[in-house]
């Protein structure tokens, strides 16, 4: 009987802790992160139901590091010539007549400041696997169809490094990785460097 | 030339099979080995010894666990959540600035009157880093230090927010109407009016001093610089008959004679100066032959051929005697032959050489003494050098300022004469040697009239005046250059003002009754007064933005200056009888006191400036205030080591400060950087060293920069802030040098050595770096640049004493032979990126590793601070943040407050504390150019990608590029006979490489 509730009390033991570590490696990730915004701004209405590419508003994806949030004068840009006029949107059409600061977003996909992620390298990749850029969705999700938007992916580096040692022809299972290592020398990869994204 | 080898005299030394010169960075390193071997240098940190201040209070055992426990709990609470970030978008969308992406803009430098061309890289809408403006053929894309660091006097808190009238802040419109009516009085008086400036390089704001003139019977216009050329402009002016600064050309001169002139450090402009020496001093062609005269060792005499220690008051016979032998030489004659103030042998041996190139050589001199400056242009005369390597038809503007001028004004003002002075872009309160008599003057003018200063700070002088109308910063402000004569440079904002400053052009035009903006009159004058200058422009508007754009324009032909009858070449033998009145004064207790601009310093103009401050002095490695330099045979007969404070007695008044030993120095010459002292500057440089302009002389109508003094050891000691005893060489050969004969033969090759690693895959590029020590001049340029590219923060004299100084990149001086005539070498050294990294195998957690492309990576969040690693490399280049310097009240520079905090380089991590950082080989700057090159499918060229040390080099001695690519630059020299890798027996294996001095010839 005793080494029964002994095994029983290690095993629990060791779910506990177990769960307990793999907690605290999920600390800190925002994944499900969907705050409210002080302008119920509706993706699924602009990129969804009226088909907006992505990178009219958040043009800087193309040139920047950042995506950018769009400034007034953009959304004044469809906003000046359509009929339909809402509270919110008479403030943005203010602001960009007074050049003044509106609305301070919550950021919603937010990196490590030690982290150099470049919106422009991916967008316009020229990597086989995206003959036409890395699609938006494959790290932000299906932000056509949100509402109010929210963190999907982990954002993590491991999360990172999965696309990138896909693409560099590395396994990204771990036990396989090492296994690889004893058959053969790997070769070096950029995208897989710390200095990549760490200066 | 002879082709004997200086080097060859010094003792050679074995190892590793390499000979090499035996080199030292401190006599005492010499003479007694390394300091100490033991694991802790200085002794085990431990409580009650002197470093009591270094810790932040009495922590007990139970004490600490109990906080780490509460940390660690709170650490793991509040990560539970980030913190909510916002972010704000710009209002109005703008074509040119988006968000992360860089722009470039052309303007003009206002560190000093040399106005060298410069890019501004903008990030977001502010400048956060100064480059060199490649079009420009003057200065290329070079800068010097002080260049470097304006940007950071940009973003200085100490500047004024908006103008005061009697020292209370007040709206612009009410200091307007206060000086207008103080105008309208003095005009009514029919009174003086003086517009007091530095040398202004801008031909716009000489047009508006002249509407002054026109508008204002009464105006006169004095140029005062605070080391200024007066003499030389004199002299010029006697010689040639019109009073201009000649245009030097150094890579013409086969011959290049210095007598105490700075040329490659400070004088005139380092910059252009610096990149002609090179030019004409390579080592894959015969180089030109560079004698230097000097009592204190200056960056240019570390780099001579053959360096003659003079005491300052013999420099004159040193010109004298060489004139004597040369006007022989020409036939001159019914010349006296005064005594030689050196061995005859050299000065025989200099005169011959310069004989020998007659027509390509140059002797130039940094004394500020007419009679000199006269023997010497008659020197460059009877050579034929005028107009070859000394133009006079197209002369330097870069100093127009006039000693004798000044002191005439400053009599007036205390005899009550001027009733209004606007100080422009001065500070006599600080750098006039008689600063008290010209304040006294300046309080005259304010009972009778009225005083106006543009100074950005309420410094020393803006303290006295009835009002401070602050003038822009240059990076904020319009404005145009002509620095030598049909080379012009346009200045145009990068942002807009911080504070509510005013451009002084727009307040001289308004106080005179015509109000317009700085930018309408500058195109105003470029429009009717440069693009009729300019042949084949025809729309001013095309010709204005095009030249806005490449911010330089060269004019092909400028017209003759007017002389007004043949030159007459001055009288030079009453010179030469008024130079041997000159006889030396120091013996017995008496010494000279030579004064001399400092690299990092210069004038002072700039001192509130952390990065500048903490910049080592090339030559003596101190930082933070000035010290008296002397010999070491000289401490030693008085019985003082470094630290020990003397008080210099000199006519002008008596200066105390630490002596440091200084190894080149005149033995009987005290010397003393000018530049410190600063009372009211602002935090950082307020009494931070000694002022000593208090002792400078007027002699023969100009400010001489040396003066008899006595020296007295007062026994008290000062802490000295100085790293040229950082680290030893623990006998090791760091700097290597051959000669001409040894590379004809074909260099000695570097022996290949066994491997226990397996060979290191090489991704698609390898990334590597060379350093010409040939080229290298130790201007300390790329030091400031590494700074403000990498945001290296600024530590504090305290902590520079404890070996912490935080630069990257930092420039280390050797030593060679003996101490009271040494040779010098200059070495930048930064992360050697180690294939097989000595870093790398005792990191316990991985956090520095190398990359696929050859660069040893740090990265700061993985690293937990057990400082193995520093430990471990041989070079001595990672730098540990032993505090939080942005947050720690006790580090109260620019990265301590939200002003200063805006030169940061977004593109680089900001360090916390407990984290290692060192050189990454500008790893942002690869990846802007990767990035680009991925999106647009071009190739990355060779040289496209420039390191921050590298582009500011005025000597190109830095190259950088891919070591896969053969036809790389970097691979051809790094496989070029002179290259060497610093302690490669050690199995380092470096990407860097450096390329060993080559020791010339010397006129025997």
């Amino acid at each position: 009987m005793r080494p029964l509730i002994i095994l029983i009390g290690l095993v629990i033991a060791v779910l506990l802790v177990a769960t307990g570590v793999k907690r605290l490696f999920r600390m800190g990730m925002q994944q499900g992160y969907a705050p409210a915004q002080p302008i119920a701004f509706s993706h699924k209405l602009h990129a969804g139901d009226n088909k907006i590419p992505c990178l009219y508003c958040h043009y800087g994806a193309r040139t920047s590091r950042h995506a950018g949030i769009p400034s007034s004068s953009v959304c004044m840009n469809c906003h000046g010539l359509l009929e339909k006029q809402t509270v919110e949107i008479e403030q943005f059409k203010e602001a960009a007549q007074l050049d003044r600061p509106l609305v301070a977003w919550t950021k919603v996909h937010n990196l490590p400041d030690f982290v150099y992620f470049n919106h422009s390298r991916h967008v316009l990749s020229r990597a086989p696997e995206f003959p036409s850029g890395v699609p938006c969705q494959s790290c932000h999700g299906p932000v056509e169809t949100m509402a109010r938007i929210e963190q999907v992916t982990e954002l993590t580096m491991g999360w990172c490094l999965t696309c990138h040692r896909e693409h560099a022809g590395v396994p990204t299972n771990t036990l396989e990785r090492a296994a690889k290592r004893f058959s053969e020398r790997p070769k070096p990869a950029t995208g897989l460097d710390c200095a990549s994204c760490h200066y | 030339m002879s082709d004997h080898c200086k080097g060859a005299k010094n003792e050679l030394v074995t190892l590793g099979g390499r000979r090499a010169p035996e080199y030292w960075k401190t006599l005492e390193h010499r003479d007694h080995g390394p300091p100490s071997r033991g694991e802790f240098p200085g002794g085990l940190p431990a409580p009650g010894r002197d470093d009591r201040d270094d810790r932040d209070g009495d922590t007990t055992r139970r004490d600490f666990l109990t906080l780490m426990g509460f940390g660690a709990a709170a650490a793991s609470v509040a990560a539970c959540r980030a913190p909510e970030q916002k972010a704000v978008p710009i209002p109005v969308a703008s074509d040119e600035m988006v968000p992360g992406v860089p722009n470039f803009y052309a303007t003009t430098c206002g560190g000093c009157a040399s106005a060298c061309s410069l890019v501004v890289k903008q990030r977001d809408g502010r400048p956060i880093k100064i480059e060199g403006n490649e079009l420009s053929t003057l200065f290329g894309g070079a800068t010097c230090a002080t260049g470097q660091a304006t940007v950071l006097s940009l973003y200085d808190e100490g500047r004024l927010r908006g103008p005061l009238w009697k020292g209370e802040p007040a709206p612009w419109h009410v200091v307007d109407d206060q000086i207008a009516e103080g105008l309208a009085a003095v005009r009514a008086k029919q009174g003086k009016v003086v517009l007091v400036s530095p040398t202004i390089a801008s031909p716009s704001f000489r047009s508006v001093v002249d509407r002054w003139r026109k508008a204002f019977p009464g105006f006169r216009h004095v140029v005062y610089d605070a080391i200024s050329a007066s003499a030389l402009r004199a002299a010029t002016a006697q010689a040639f008959g019109h009073a201009v600064v000649p245009h030097y050309a150094f890579d013409r001169a086969r011959v290049i004679v210095s007598i105490d002139a700075d040329f490659l450090g400070t004088w005139l402009s380092p910059v252009e100066f610096a990149r002609q020496y090179a030019r004409g001093r390579s080592a894959e062609q015969p180089a030109s032959l560079h004698i230097q005269f000097e009592p204190t060792l200056s960056v240019t005499g570390g780099n001579a051929d053959q360096r003659v220690p003079v005491a300052p008051s013999q420099l004159g016979a040193v010109a004298a005697a060489l004139l004597s032998r040369i006007a022989r030489r020409a036939g001159e004659s019914g010349l006296a032959s005064p005594p030689d103030p050196i061995d005859a042998a050299v000065l025989d041996g200099v005169a011959g050489e310069l004989w020998q190139h007659r027509g390509d050589s140059l002797v130039v001199t940094g004394c500020n003494d007419t009679a000199i400056q006269l023997v010497v242009h008659t020197i460059n005369r009877l050579l034929g050098n005028i107009g070859k390597t000394v133009d006079i038809d197209r002369p330097s503007l870069q100093r127009q300022g006039d000693d004798a001028d000044f002191a005439k004004l400053v009599g007036e003002m205390q005899a009550g004469e001027i009733q209004a002075v606007i100080l422009h872009g001065v500070n006599p309160g600080y750098d006039y040697s008689d600063a008290a008599g010209f304040l006294a003057g300046l309080a005259k003018v304010d009972k009778v009239g009225l005083s106006i200063s543009t100074a950005d700070r309420r410094d020393e002088t803006a303290a006295a005046v009835q009002a401070v109308c602050p003038d822009h910063h240059f990076l904020e402000s319009w404005g145009d250059a002509e620095p030598v004569v049909g080379y012009l440079s346009l200045t145009q904002p990068v942002i807009a003002p911080l504070f509510d400053t005013r451009a002084a052009v727009e307040s001289l035009m308004g106080w005179i009754g015509e109000p317009t903006t700085h930018y309408a009159l500058l195109r105003e004058f470029w429009r009717s007064d440069v693009m009729p200058r300019v042949q084949d422009a025809r729309d001013f508007d095309m010709f204005w933005d095009k030249t806005l754009e490449r911010g330089v324009l060269e004019l092909a032909e400028v017209g003759k200056v007017a002389m007004p009858d043949a030159p007459t070449g001055g009288d030079w033998r009453a010179a030469l009888t008024a130079i041997q009145g000159d006889t030396l004064r120091a013996g017995g207790e008496h010494f000279e006191l030579a004064m001399y601009e400092s690299v990092a310093m210069r004038d002072g103009k700039n001192a509130n400036n952390p990065w500048l401050l903490e910049l080592p002095d090339p030559v003596t490695g101190v930082t933070w205030g000035n010290v008296a330099l002397i010999a070491p045979s000289l401490a030693g007969k008085l019985g003082i080591r470094d630290g020990d404070v003397v008080a210099l007695g000199a006519p002008g008044g008596t200066v105390e400060l630490p002596i440091f030993t200084q190894p080149g120095q005149h033995p009987r010459t005290v010397s003393v950087a000018l530049g410190h002292g600063r009372k009211q500057a602002g935090k950082a440089a307020n009494g931070v060293g000694a002022n000593v302009f208090s002792l400078v002389p007027s002699v023969r109508g100009a400010r001489r920069l040396w003066t008899d003094v006595t020296v007295t050891v007062t026994g008290r000691r000062e802490k000295i802030a100085d790293t040229q005893r950082h680290f030893s060489m623990e006998g090791r050969p760091i700097v290597l040098e051959t000669t001409r004969a040894e590379l004809a033969r074909g260099g000695e090759k570097p022996e290949t050595q066994a491997n226990l690693w397996n060979e290191r895959l090489h991704g698609d590029r390898s990334w590597g770096m060379t350093i010409d020590l040939n080229a290298c001049t130790g201007c300390s340029a790329c030091v400031v640049a590494c700074q403000a590219e990498n945001n290296v923060p600024v530590i504090g004299k305290d902590q520079v004493q404890r070996s912490r100084i935080m630069h990257w990149l930092r420039l280390d001086h050797y030593y060679g032979g003996s101490e009271d005539d040494p040779s010098s070498v200059h070495q930048p050294m930064m992360c050697q990126h180690c294939l097989h990294a000595p870093c790398e195998t005792v990191c316990p957690v991985l956090a520095t590793t190398t990359s696929s492309e050859g660069l040893n990576q740090q990265v700061y969040n993985r690293c937990i601070g057990t400082r193995y690693c520093a430990n471990n490399c041989p070079y001595k280049v990672r730098r540990f943040n032993w505090y939080n310097y942005t947050d720690n009240p006790r580090f109260d520079y620019n990265m301590a407050n939200p002003v200063g905090r805006l030169v940061l380089n977004p593109d680089v991590t900001v360090r916390s504390r407990g984290v290692m950082e060192k050189c990454s080989l500008c790893v942002q700057r690869i990846h802007a150019v990767k990035n680009a090159s991925a999106k647009s499918g071009e190739p990355i060229k060779d040289g496209q990608i420039k390191t921050a040390c590298q582009q500011v080099c005025p000597t190109d001695a830095i190259v950088f590029g891919d070591l896969n690519d053969t036809h790389s630059r970097a691979h051809q020299l790094m496989h070029g006979e002179r290259a060497y890798k610093v302690l490669d027996d050690l199995g380092t294996r470096p990407n860097v490489a450096y390329l060993k001095k080559v020791r010339h010839g010397q006129a025997t």
